[in-house]
């Protein structure tokens, strides 16, 4: 099952170009037929005679090499002898790694015969969140088994697949690029997504060397390049800028969503939750200063909502609070008003009484200059190599993004470039817009592009390279501190995909296999081997990383502040009229910046805050669109400059006031049957925000207006909260006190059982003999002070547990799938409310109400107390829904699996966990604790006899969770960490007052306020 | 026009032969009549028009999913028990005005026992229908049933959904003897009437020879009040049995201990209600004012008053314990449905069951035949509205508000509910074209001329 051999003997020809390989006699003759053909094909479509010729000839040729076979002819030898460690059936796990905007990320997945059906972190990896894992990398298994992906190399003007072939291109690359090598590589350009790979960059030199006039352009649309140059402006050089929670008493985020929407997410995640324990009386303090609401708002002590133009003269006015140089300060109207002044004073104040434990964070989208003022701020806390770390950057010489493409862009539209090389991305999607790709793209002559699908930028290229995803490539990358992390593909290609590394070795002219390219790297990365290298390689390969490969650390002293232009919007107050409204480009939960569109999973993944689905919106607080005229789902014209988008708006509690946020990567033409496309008719979800982004202002641009265009649009949510009646609203916001139970760290320390005294609960007892459970009773624990809602674990659920994708319409009509969802509650103020989350799955609880009323037994309590799901006996009477307080079970209301009876989707069916059943129509499901992971460890425990030890068995979403939020154990296992954690006096039980008596206990939320501001 | 009660009810003076022969004609004329009024043909092109519409409808739900309907995760169960719980509402008129007016000896009932009791057995048609086809997976529906199974696998009997399979076929079974005994004599009647052969031998075969006999009248007598003792409790258990599936889970809103007399009061209000509904409109139509008279529709009014009213103080009781409990769920959903988002809902509920039962204080609107057939509309619309009422709005905000939804239904809940009511229309009308649809025997037992022998003036 593995490829590490790529160039095994092939037995069956997928082409003709292979066939001519296997009879070189018969190449010239189907060159010359082809050449002819070629010549038809591009000047406009086959006639009819002419496409019946080559056919004809086709087939002539195909009989004559291929001795008379007609279809692919495939050789199954079983095996003789099973091979040595593999057993059918057994899942095997393999250290590799993803990369998402030029950072890797270390992971392991888990193949069946050898197909990945599931990506968890890699525990050992030093740069990460144990084996937590973001929603993107959990959600990336099912992008391998897209049925969109593409199956064929396209050349532009040819509509037979013959005409492009992995093999037809290595003939092209070497014709073209051995001509263009004479030339130097004059009008040669490469264009790239962001790339940590060692490799890549190796082939890179030698491309460069080869074509010394050629250049290399690199583009991401949601880059960090701000704080690049904002750190060149403070350093002198470029760095990358980590930061150690661990250490930090007061956080405070500048529009910086550092939990969720940064490429150290889950190692800031981990070590934001590890300094809050309130039960070890260990508790960090977040300031929030943000324009939209993010997951790390949401965590906040406090967040005052900002626009993300007013960021940085907030930064500039606590920078010379915290120097002690108030003449330094901006002396714009907002920093007057009183809610703003006091936040900043309080902030100022607790920043300076924990120098040292104390750091500032500043977003990808605030310019340089902000992070350039932050990095000053970090050194007057003291924060260098305590609470932040600054990597050096391994590539200071590189242009930031959006110059490197507007640079391209004028040498293309100016005739320089007649040939384009495009590693990924879709600049033609999300390119700025008076960047022009489209049109500078159209004037180059020979454009390659290596991408997923046929999408935007590949529809117009000459050629199309289907490029394989990580799991089918070998290739390697450095994580955010820089540990070399190495990629090792899972099976082969499923559609003859192409990796970056492939496609630049075929114009580098190189005749190595990706594999031994990275094991060179790999040398290159730990010296020459001193006996046989293949020792350490198997390591490393085993591994997924290198140890002690981080970058170099250093703690330069920043330089003093340069004087700072405010705008005039900047020195203004936050209350603004409609024309200078502010729209902020965020990365969206499900897209991130559009290369995700196409993921069913990612796509009905309820955002964390809007709780909505399968779109974007316009987010807009309930006063701002109060003050506009604006309802909840008015579809209103977003007008910048001369640009204007058409998007639905959403009443959005705690979005900063006379600031809209907009969510990038939705709106496709070309993405595929989930995420649009526009040659099948497929709506794309949510709209395309990029036209409002420019090279200028990419992400927060100013001067916007807004107007109703009378039309309303239904925007599906998960939760319907802002549409709701005063009656139920005001009901709601009592429940939620007790469902989600808090404190803050002052009222636990006074009275640590307060969730006791939150609710009245009668004596209860049971009239009969309660059941007692002598061998295992398994029980989780869920802390929300821990709990950031990222959504972790609702995908690594819906992975495990082959749970289905139902699609907008049925959304809307709750009928969602997600066996655990997170609900999400607002408090207070709806212009800066407080927010929190609850996990809810099933809760498997031990007086289950939902059992009782089955009418046919189907489901029923397992001796060790879960609460099971017989699907083969379910009739579908949904009375057990009806009864379950908690509302997770879930119904199948139609066949869900209905599309892989299309040939073209069975390939999904490969991603199915095999040891999960996959449900019928009609039958109910819910969250079963993992089973198939209990008994997976059971039957080992047994097998070792030896029990089982605590933290042995891993629930699919407590694996996931970068914080830790989850446990899962033996509740009769005095010394496990979950029964620890029932017994905490934060321990409560949802809706306790019924009795059922649940399994799963949560722990109540603490926050942490300071006292001047609470 | 003229008020039709008034109209037809001329007051004869004659012999008990006389008598009898005028109700066997009368009656057995409704059958044997050459041309059938218009009203009839038109009611019965409609009615097969909407038992089309269920076929198709059922077809669509088999082959695609209970998902063609408005229900959801928070909301399991939607207008398909909605549709149950109305219909076998409205099967507990005939069983009652047969069983327990029989032995309470009111005599009034014989004029419309019969045709209650086919109006009973064909509204727990309907009604049957909702519990097999609302499952997820229809097809295996029969596990709901106590049968042997080679693995040993029998229903849970703790669930009510259990007990409901037994409650409501128990009641099918006894309610279609009941109604089918009673109605032996009288096909013996047809039958000796017959005129064309065919007619004879089918009625032939359904009198299971039938001859009058002393000693038949007296078995057959016996086995009445036998059937009619047994049929007694069925009415007040089987609406509480279907009253559990509520009371028994836990619920705000359903988990209400007073639910099981509450629903047969119900019951028997929207029961008498839908017998009006047709009765009124087919005593007109096949001129059978001498046998249902105009005491007898009073009577029945009397009875919708006095239901209504339980009805009503049934509200009353509920929306005071979930105040006096203290229990903050259970308020909540009653405040909910008062002034939450199904308002308009509870507004036509307790408009139709607690403000117009009580117009039957006035006499005019007790014989007016044109008020009442109002009324009784009304009470038929207010009584699914309850269940309704009950159903969905509990279900949609219950304990958890981030699962709280709104229910809307679909096109599909629509055509199965109408279908329903076009099966049931069409059986009905059936029956008044080839079945006795008055107890002649009966009737013809509590003229006065029938006791003038024994007890001189009635």
């Amino acid at each position: 099952m593995s490829s590490l051999d790529r160039n095994q003997t092939q037995t069956y020809w997928r082409s003709l170009d292979d066939l001519a390989d296997a009879a070189p006699e018969l190449k010239k003759i189907i060159d010359d037929e082809l050449a002819r053909d070629g010549e038809a094909a591009g000047d406009g479509p086959l006639s009819r005679r002419r496409f019946m010729q080559i056919m004809g000839a086709s087939l002539a040729f195909a009989s004559m090499a291929g001795a008379g076979c007609r279809w692919e002819k495939e050789e199954i030898i079983p095996l003789g002898k099973r091979p040595d460690n593999y057993i059918p059936g057994k899942p095997k796990f393999y250290a590799t790694a993803m990369e998402l905007g030029g950072v890797a990320t270390g992971l392991v997945a888990t193949a069946y015969d050898g197909r990945p059906t599931k990506i968890e972190g890699n525990p050992q990896h030093p740069s990460q969140g144990g084996g937590a894992t973001t929603g993107f990398a959990q959600a990336s298994v099912l992008n391998l088994y897209d049925p969109d992906r593409s199956r064929h190399f396209v050349r532009k003007g040819g509509t037979l697949p013959l005409d492009a072939s992995w093999k037809s291109f290595q003939r092209f690359a070497a014709e073209h690029f051995s001509k263009l090598a004479q030339s130097g590589g004059r009008g040669l350009r490469f264009l790239s997504e962001a790339q940590s790979s060692p490799t890549v960059r190796a082939l890179r030199a030698e491309i460069l060397a080869r074509f010394p006039q050629a250049q290399w352009h690199e583009y991401e649309p949601l880059s960090r390049d701000n704080e690049r140059e904002g750190t060149r402006q403070a350093f002198g050089a470029p760095m990358r800028v980590a930061l150690n929670l661990t250490q930090a008493k007061v956080i405070a985020a500048f529009d910086s969503d550092f939990l969720i929407h940064h490429p150290a997410a889950l190692k800031n995640a981990r070590d934001f939750a590890r300094g809050r324990r309130p039960d070890d009386k260990v508790m960090n303090r977040l300031y929030c200063i943000e324009s939209a609401f993010t997951a790390t708002g949401s965590a906040a002590d406090h967040r005052l909502p900002l626009r993300s133009d007013l960021v940085l003269p907030f930064l500039l006015a606590l920078e010379a609070r915290l120097a002690r140089n108030p003449g330094a300060s901006p002396k714009g109207a907002f920093l007057a008003e009183p809610e703003v002044a006091k936040f900043l004073k309080v902030l100022a104040s607790d920043l300076l009484h924990n120098r040292g434990k104390a750091v500032v964070t500043v977003g990808p989208r605030q310019p340089a200059t902000a992070h350039a003022a932050a990095a000053r701020i970090n050194a007057l806390l003291a924060a260098a190599g305590r609470t932040v770390v600054y990597y050096v950057d391994e590539d200071p010489e590189r242009v930031p993004h959006t110059a490197d493409i507007t640079r391209l862009c004028r040498d293309a539209g100016a005739g320089k470039v007649h040939t384009l090389v495009i590693l990924g991305g879709n600049p033609v999607f999300n390119a700025p817009v008076d960047a022009g790709f489209k049109n500078a793209l159209a004037k180059i002559e020979t454009s390659i592009h290596l991408s997923d699908n046929v999408d935007e930028t590949s529809s117009v290229c000459t050629w199309h390279i289907p490029r394989a995803h990580y799991l089918e490539a070998w290739g390697d990358g450095r994580a955010f501190d820089g540990t070399y992390t190495l990629r090792q593909p899972i099976l082969e290609p499923l559609w003859g995909a192409r990796s970056d590394i492939e496609v630049l070795a075929a114009i580098a002219g190189k005749t190595e296999t990706p594999q031994e390219l990275v094991r060179k790297t790999l040398d290159t990365v730990l010296g020459p081997a001193t006996i046989d290298g293949t020792l350490r390689w198997r390591k490393a390969i085993h591994d997924g990383f290198v140890p002690n490969t981080a970058f170099a650390t250093t703690t330069k002293a920043p330089g003093p502040a340069p004087a700072v232009r405010l705008t005039a919007s900047q020195n203004a107050g936050t209350r603004r009229a409609n024309g200078d409204l502010e729209v902020v480009l965020v990365p969206s939960t499900a897209t991130f910046d559009g290369r995700f569109a196409n993921n069913g999973w990612l796509q009905e993944m309820p955002d964390f805050m809007t709780k909505l689905t399968w779109d974007n919106a316009a987010l807009m607080s309930p006063k701002t669109a109060a003050a506009l005229g604006i309802h909840d789902e008015d579809v209103i014209t977003i007008k910048s400059g001369g640009r204007t988008v058409d998007a639905a708006v959403y009443l959005m509690p705690g979005q900063a006031p006379f600031s809209i946020a907009l969510a990038v990567g939705y709106g496709r033409t070309h993405a595929g049957y989930v995420g649009g496309l526009a040659s099948a008719g497929i709506d794309p979800p949510g709209v395309d925000v990029y036209p409002l982004s420019t090279t200028k202002s990419p992400h927060i641009i100013g001067g916007i207006s807004v107007s109703r265009t009378g039309r309303t649009y239904k925007l599906v949510g998960t939760q319907d909260h802002w549409k709701m009646d005063k009656l139920g609203m005001a009901e709601r916001e009592e429940r939620a006190a007790l469902l989600i139970r808090e404190a803050t760290l002052k009222e636990f320390k006074q009275t640590p059982n307060f969730v006791d005294h939150m609710m009245h609960v009668p004596g209860h007892g049971s009239l009969w003999q309660e059941i007692k459970y002598d061998g295992h009773k398994w029980g989780m624990a869920t802390d929300l002070a821990a709990c950031i809602g990222c959504n972790s674990c609702t995908l690594a659920c819906q992975a495990e547990n082959n749970v289905p994708v139902v699609g907008k319409d049925r959304v809307a009509m709750e009928r969602e799938m997600h066996w655990l969802r997170i609900d999400r509650y607002f408090r207070g103020d709806p212009e800066n409310p407080t927010v929190a989350y609850q996990p809810v799955g099933c809760q498997q609880c031990e007086n289950a109400p939902c059992e009782s009323v089955c009418p046919v037994g189907a489901t029923v309590h397992s001796s060790e107390g879960l609460n099971d799901m017989t699907y083969n006996r379910c009739v579908g009477t949904r009375y057990c829904a009806n009864n379950c307080p908690y509302k997770v079970r879930r119904f199948n209301f139609f066949n869900y699996r209905e599309f892989l009876d299309n040939p073209k989707n069975k390939v999904t069916s490969l991603q199915y966990n095999p040891e999960v059943t996959v449900r019928s129509r009609g039958v109910m499901e819910k969250c079963t604790f993992c089973v198939q992971r209990i008994q997976a460890v059971k039957i080992a425990s047994k097998n070792d006899k030896r029990p089982i030890r605590d933290g042995e068995i891993v629930t699919a979403c407590q694996q996931a969770c970068p914080t830790d939020a989850i446990v899962f154990g033996d509740l009769n296992d005095e010394h496990s960490r979950v029964r620890k954690l029932h017994e905490s006096p934060r321990a409560y039980a949802m809706l306790e007052v019924l009795y059922t008596r649940p399994r799963n206990n949560y722990l109540a939320r603490i926050r942490n306020p300071h006292e001047d501001l609470s | 026009m003229d008020t039709a009660i008034d109209k037809d009810e001329t007051p004869q003076k004659s012999t008990a032969a006389a008598v009898f022969q005028r109700v066997t004609e009368t009656v057995s004329g409704v059958v044997e009549r050459r041309t059938w009024p218009k009203a009839w043909y038109i009611a019965f092109a409609i009615s097969c028009c909407l038992v089309v519409l269920l076929g198709i409808s059922l077809w669509h739900l088999f082959f695609t999913g209970i998902g063609i309907w408005g229900t959801n995760n928070t909301e399991g169960w939607g207008w398909a028990i909605v549709n149950f719980v109305f219909w076998v509402g409205i099967g507990h008129a005939g069983t009652l005005i047969s069983a327990i007016l029989f032995l309470m000896r009111q005599t009034w009932r014989t004029s419309i026992n019969r045709s209650a009791e086919a109006m009973t057995i064909f509204a727990v048609m309907c009604a049957g229908i909702f519990p097999l086809i609302h499952v997820g997976r229809p097809w295996v529906v029969y596990w709901m049933f106590p049968l042997p199974y080679d693995m040993d696998i029998w229903p849970q009997f703790r669930s009510p959904l259990m007990w409901d399979v037994f409650a409501v076929s128990t009641y099918f079974t006894v309610s279609l003897l009941f109604w089918y005994m009673g109605m032996v004599p009288d096909l013996g009647t047809f039958r000796d009437r017959a005129k064309s052969k065919i007619k004879a031998v089918v009625f032939g075969v359904l009198s299971f020879g039938w001859r009058g006999s002393a000693k038949q009248w007296h078995r057959y007598e016996r086995a009445y009040l036998l059937l009619a003792a047994l049929a007694t409790p069925l009415v007040l258990s089987v609406h509480s049995v279907v009253s559990f599936d509520f009371a028994v889970s836990q619920q705000p809103g359903w988990h209400t201990p007073i639910f099981p007399p509450y629903f047969v009061a119900g019951a028997i209000y929207s029961g008498f209600g839908m017998v009006l509904t047709l009765l009124v409109p087919a005593r007109y139509l096949f001129g059978l004012g001498d046998i249902i008279k105009k005491s007898h529709i009073e009577a029945m009014c009397k009875v919708l008053l006095l239901t209504g009213s339980l009805v009503a103080f049934s509200y009353m009781t509920e929306f005071f314990i979930a105040w006096y409990s203290g229990n903050p769920y259970e308020g909540f959903t009653f405040f909910n449905r008062v002034f939450g988002p199904f308002q308009w809902a509870w507004g036509i509920m307790a408009f139709c069951n607690v403000v117009v039962p009580h117009f039957f204080w006035f006499k005019k609107c007790r014989t007016n035949p044109w008020i009442i057939m109002g009324l009784v509309l009304l009470v038929n619309v207010g009584m699914w509205f309850e269940r309704f009422i009950i159903i969905v709005s509990s279900l949609t905000r219950e304990f958890v508000p981030a699962t709280w939804d709104y229910f809307v239904p679909t096109f599909w809940d629509a055509a199965t509910f109408l279908g329903t009511i076009g099966m049931f229309l069409f059986l009905f009308l059936l029956f008044l074209r080839y079945l006795p649809m008055i107890a002649m025997s009966e009737v013809k037992a509590a003229t006065p001329e029938a006791h003038a022998d024994h007890h001189g003036t009635h």
